[in-house]
């Protein structure tokens, strides 16, 4: 089962620990170097799928970033969002590197 | 705020919502007040951004649902199951489902909405491009351009500062950051054997800074590098040296000397405008300056904090000390003391009148968006007079209110969707054809095309229009007259009449308003069309080219070199006569200098301030400027020096009042020559059809000593029935004597008459057509509504008629019915009209923005528009059969 980009930065945001939804959104900007900006909408449908796939569970455990306000959900890894982000990690890994072999041919070629 | 986004957050399907809805809100919220540090516009657009986001998000999710979790339980009361509501996207389905089962119906509206937000959609495209986003440089919003203005001296309305402001502010100004000042000029550009003239600019190096630009490539010139440097344009780069990063260090001959360009501006550095290919470097200095000459433009970045008014205070103190520093005539003390600092944003002047015209544009497509609401709102009122019934079943049986709007909103937003998405399409097309027609000169036109924001707009305005035109009908829809489904559905309600009435006049209001707008336009271009300028523009063809040729280099052999080209010119086929002009109206400004006659004083201050050129061959004849006294020049004032000068008619009073010119005789000032009035000639319109005739002194081709003249290149005029035709031959001439000449500004003037009006006649053209669509559509809406109500008052006529009334009699209390409706829309109209039109008063040209035979005429045609209107359901009226419209329960 593929995985989009956004969720790919999604799960690996929740890496460490628990996160509520706008610490998601921080995590992702930051991890992403600012490419990757999701707005409110687009990221809780994507949050909404990896529950739904039972990548990511809804957690009561461990605030990792405290927050005042409202009384928030949090969002965490399940064991399987865990594997499914490995694996992803893995193969994005190869491709970069099979990319990087043959740029390189082609470099060392011209 | 947060009330926009939960009603936003209600597109989702309920169980998303119940889940994510309030920490989308929550989210959003957030978003919104960090964004607001970056200030408010920012904030603004990012919040569109969020509801698009949101909006997309939530159709998405109607579509490919992506929570599956547990359903949420049912709010509200258990309803019967063949039409439950409440679960996602039954609405859309439903609404899907109706308009599939009605195409005339849905191909109507849907046309309708996609006409009218294509429209807007391509206006807002081009506005958005040229007018809204800011300049591609450093914080663009402290830009600012630097005007001057001397109330009550001889330097009429706005000009352009002298070289002296610029150093004093330079050095000065504490609000201003830095200051540039610049200008633009067509000069040749040799490249191996490639030789054009292109438009370039001179500018001093501190633009580049004053503008925060960096270069693609290369560097920017720096003080050392004197003014033997160049930088050149993304677009010349790769037009002239095929994109070569090795052209850096390498030097090109560039408006007559040769320099080397050190660096390549990025494709989005377009200054002043995209016209500019490449940026010579003028120096500024204070040693040997003579102050007074004016038309310098000058740009300036303003420190943070700090806003125009105080900048322009700063900048006309700063001024005071000018003629204590740099000395000048007192003339120039004078026109100092009255002197005062014109600020304006830098995009304001970058656009001019381009920015208005497009605004007035994309108001009479809102306009037409308004009325095809309008229109579309009627048809599905009585598209819910029709289902009435139904929906008071619905009611009857348990449905509540909300869920009948959220029945009838769905439709309505589903066919705006459509029209959205088909309007998408039409502006794609007929966005080519918007800035084909657009005139030539506005700013960063090249670069518009459908963007990511055209697409959120047509989303916003699809979405505007949905709420706007199923509003009406939800309202209505939601509360059912129960009682009538007893009664078995019959009759009209007064309410419902009042507010079907008043759209039609709202829309016949506001199809007025346009339509005396474009009227306006109308008659100020036929106004313009039919002013004497001084001279004919009929088939006359216009062109130049330099020669350069190492002999010219004195007055006699330079003018003897045209003479004889314009003898060759002169005996192609179908020539009646030729003539050559340094500045050619409606293409070139001419030079100003201070002239005296022999009765009025010397001195620095004396004399009048006069423009004047100089002009050869049969010059006034091909140009059919009328010689009022005396002679023209013959050919022997060209070839030596005779001091012989031609005048124009108030160049004549200003330095001869009350006497005969000819005969007398004139200096320029710093000239020690004399030169003997031997004509006088009719004024003419240098700039434009709606500037004064200009007083001007024609000089001959040399002056009084063979090299008091800079040679420069003159614009030849060809008097010929085939100007439309002839350039191919005059390049072939052209050849012949001077093989790397370029031919250039080649025109006829009828083409140039047509290039001064563009302004007028694009905004003439697009708000014609517009206003044309505003008023099919009135019409069409009028139509519809009184079919409807014949349709509904078939029985009464038909009784009227069975009692005895004639079809002529019915025809008339239709259209009566239809007019007085109209009859109230003009009203309206013409009272907006009469504020509205202001907006035009920049454009509008011998005639009064609240003209009254364009209003009555106008009122006229929408009367009887309305009343054609009317007239085709009043005829089906007339032709009622009484016993079947009787027969019929």
């Amino acid at each position: 089962m593929g995985v989009s980009l956004l969720e790919f930065h999604v799960l690996l945001a929740l890496a460490s620990g628990a996160l509520h939804g706008y610490a998601i959104a921080e995590r992702v900007a930051a991890d992403s170097g600012g490419t990757l900006l999701p707005r409110a909408g687009s990221l809780y449908r994507v949050i909404a799928r990896l529950i739904s796939e039972g990548l990511v569970a809804e957690s009561g455990g461990e605030v990792e970033v405290p927050h005042p306000g409202l009384a928030r959900r949090y969002y965490a890894l399940t064991a399987s969002g865990r594997r499914t982000l490995g694996d992803e990690a893995r193969r994005l890994k190869q491709a970069a590197a099979a990319a990087e072999k043959r740029l390189g041919l082609a470099r060392g070629r011209s | 705020m947060r009330t926009f986004l939960r009603f936003l957050v209600r597109l989702f399907p309920p169980s998303f919502r119940a889940h994510f809805g309030a920490a989308i809100v929550e989210h959003a919220a957030l978003d919104c007040e960090r964004d607001l540090s970056r200030g408010r516009l920012a904030a603004f657009r990012s919040f569109l951004l969020t509801a698009f986001d949101i909006g997309r998000s939530a159709f998405s999710e109607r579509l490919r649902p992506s929570w599956a979790a547990v359903p949420v339980e049912k709010e509200g009361t258990a309803m019967s199951s063949s039409f439950n509501l409440d679960r996602g996207g039954a609405e859309l389905r439903h609404a899907v489902r109706t308009l599939r089962r009605t195409p005339g119906f849905t191909a109507t509206v849907v046309g309708t909405l996609a006409l009218a937000i294509g429209t807007i959609a391509a206006v807002f495209t081009v506005l958005d491009r040229v007018v809204i986003s800011p300049l591609p440089y450093a914080h663009p919003e402290r830009l600012v351009f630097v005007a001057a203005e001397a109330p009550g001296s001889e330097m009429t309305g706005e000009f352009g500062p002298a070289a002296e402001f610029y150093l004093q502010y330079k050095e000065a100004s504490r609000r201003l950051e830095d200051v540039a000042t610049y200008g633009t000029f067509t000069n040749s550009l040799r490249v191996g054997d490639r030789v054009e003239r292109v438009r370039m600019a001179a500018v001093t190096n501190s633009l580049y800074s004053t503008l925060g630009a960096q270069p693609a490539l290369g560097r920017l010139p720096v003080a050392s590098d004197g003014d033997r440097v160049a930088v050149i344009s993304d677009a010349l780069w790769r037009s002239w040296f095929g994109a070569d990063p090795s052209v850096l260090g390498r030097s090109y001959e560039m408006a007559g000397a040769s320099r080397t360009i050190v660096g390549v501006m990025r494709p989005e550095f377009q200054f002043p405008n995209d016209g500019a290919l490449l940026w010579v470097v003028i120096e500024v200095r204070a040693e040997g300056l003579q102050p007074g000459r004016f038309g310098y433009n000058v740009v300036g970045r303003m420190a943070p904090g700090t806003d125009r008014e105080a900048v322009a205070a700063e900048l006309t103190a700063l001024a005071r000390g000018l003629p204590q520093r740099f000395g000048g005539s007192p003339g120039y003390a004078r026109l100092i003391e009255r002197h005062r600092a014109v600020v304006r944003p830098l995009l304001d002047e970058m656009l001019g009148p381009a920015a208005r015209s497009l605004w007035i544009l994309f108001a009479a497509a809102a306009i037409v968006l308004l009325i095809a609401c309008v229109n579309v709102a009627n048809l599905f009122m009585v598209r819910v007079e029709a289902r009435h019934r139904d929906l008071a079943v619905r009611r009857a049986i348990g449905a509540s209110r909300a869920q009948l709007v959220r029945l009838q909103m769905a439709e309505a937003l589903v066919a705006a969707l459509l029209g959205g998405a088909l309007a998408v399409c039409f502006a794609g097309l007929s966005l080519p054809v918007l800035l084909r027609a657009a005139p030539a000169g506005i700013p960063r036109l090249a670069d518009v095309s459908l963007s990511g924001r055209t697409l959120l707009f047509t989303l916003l305005a699809a979405l505007l229009s949905g709420v706007l035109c199923g509003g009406a009908a939800a309202w209505r829809g939601a509360s059912p007259n129960l009682a009538r489904l007893r009664e078995g559905g019959r009759g009209s309600t007064r309410r419902r009449r009042l507010g079907r009435d008043g759209l039609v006049a709202a829309q016949t209001a506001m199809a007025l308003v346009l339509l005396i707008g474009a009227g306006l336009l109308m008659r100020s271009f036929l106004a313009l069309r039919s002013v004497d300028p001084g001279y004919d523009t009929r088939d006359v063809f216009t062109f130049q080219f330099a020669p350069e040729q190492p002999a010219l280099k004195d007055g006699p052999s330079w003018a003897r070199f045209h003479l004889d080209f314009l003898a060759r010119l002169a005996a192609l086929p179908g020539v009646t006569s030729v003539g050559i002009v340094e500045n050619v109206p409606l293409d070139e400004g001419t030079r100003g200098d201070r002239f005296r006659s022999e009765d009025m004083p010397e001195g620095p201050d004396s004399g009048r301030p006069l423009n004047w050129t100089f002009a050869a061959g049969d010059y006034f004849r091909t140009m059919a400027i009328d010689v009022l006294d005396g002679r023209p020049f013959e050919t022997a004032d060209h070839l030596s020096v005779h001091g012989n000068v031609v005048i124009s008619r108030s160049a004549a009073q200003l330095l001869f009042p009350g006497q005969r010119a000819v005969g007398h005789r004139l200096q320029q000032q710093g000239q020690p020559a004399w030169h003997t009035v031997v004509g006088v000639v009719e004024d003419v319109m240098q700039y434009g059809f709606r500037d004064k005739p200009q007083a001007l002194l024609y000089f001959p081709l040399v002056g009084p000593t063979p090299t008091s003249w800079s040679i420069t290149t003159p614009a030849y005029v060809i008097k010929t029935a085939r100007a439309e035709a002839i350039a191919p031959e005059v390049r072939t001439l052209i050849r012949q004597v001077a093989p790397e000449a370029p031919m250039y500004r080649a025109y006829t003037m009828a083409g140039l008459a047509a290039r001064s009006m563009v302004a007028l006649s694009f905004t003439l053209l697009t708000l014609g057509v517009v206003s044309a669509l505003a008023l099919f559509l009135g019409a069409l809406g009028l139509y519809g509504v009184l079919s409807v109500v014949v349709a509904e008052r078939t029985r009464e006529i038909g009784v009227r008629m069975a009692l005895g009334a004639t079809a002529a009699a019915v025809r008339r209390m239709v259209v009566a019915q239809g007019a007085r409706v109209v009859a109230l829309g003009v009203a309206i109209g013409l009272l907006t009209a009469f504020v509205a039109t202001r907006a035009l008063s920049g454009l509008l040209y011998g005639v009064d923005a609240v003209d009254a035979p364009t209003f009555v005429a106008m009122a006229s045609l929408m009367l009887m528009i309305g009343a054609l209107a009317a007239y085709v359901p009043a005829r089906r009226a007339s032709r009622v059969d009484p016993c079947e419209s009787l027969r019929s329960d």
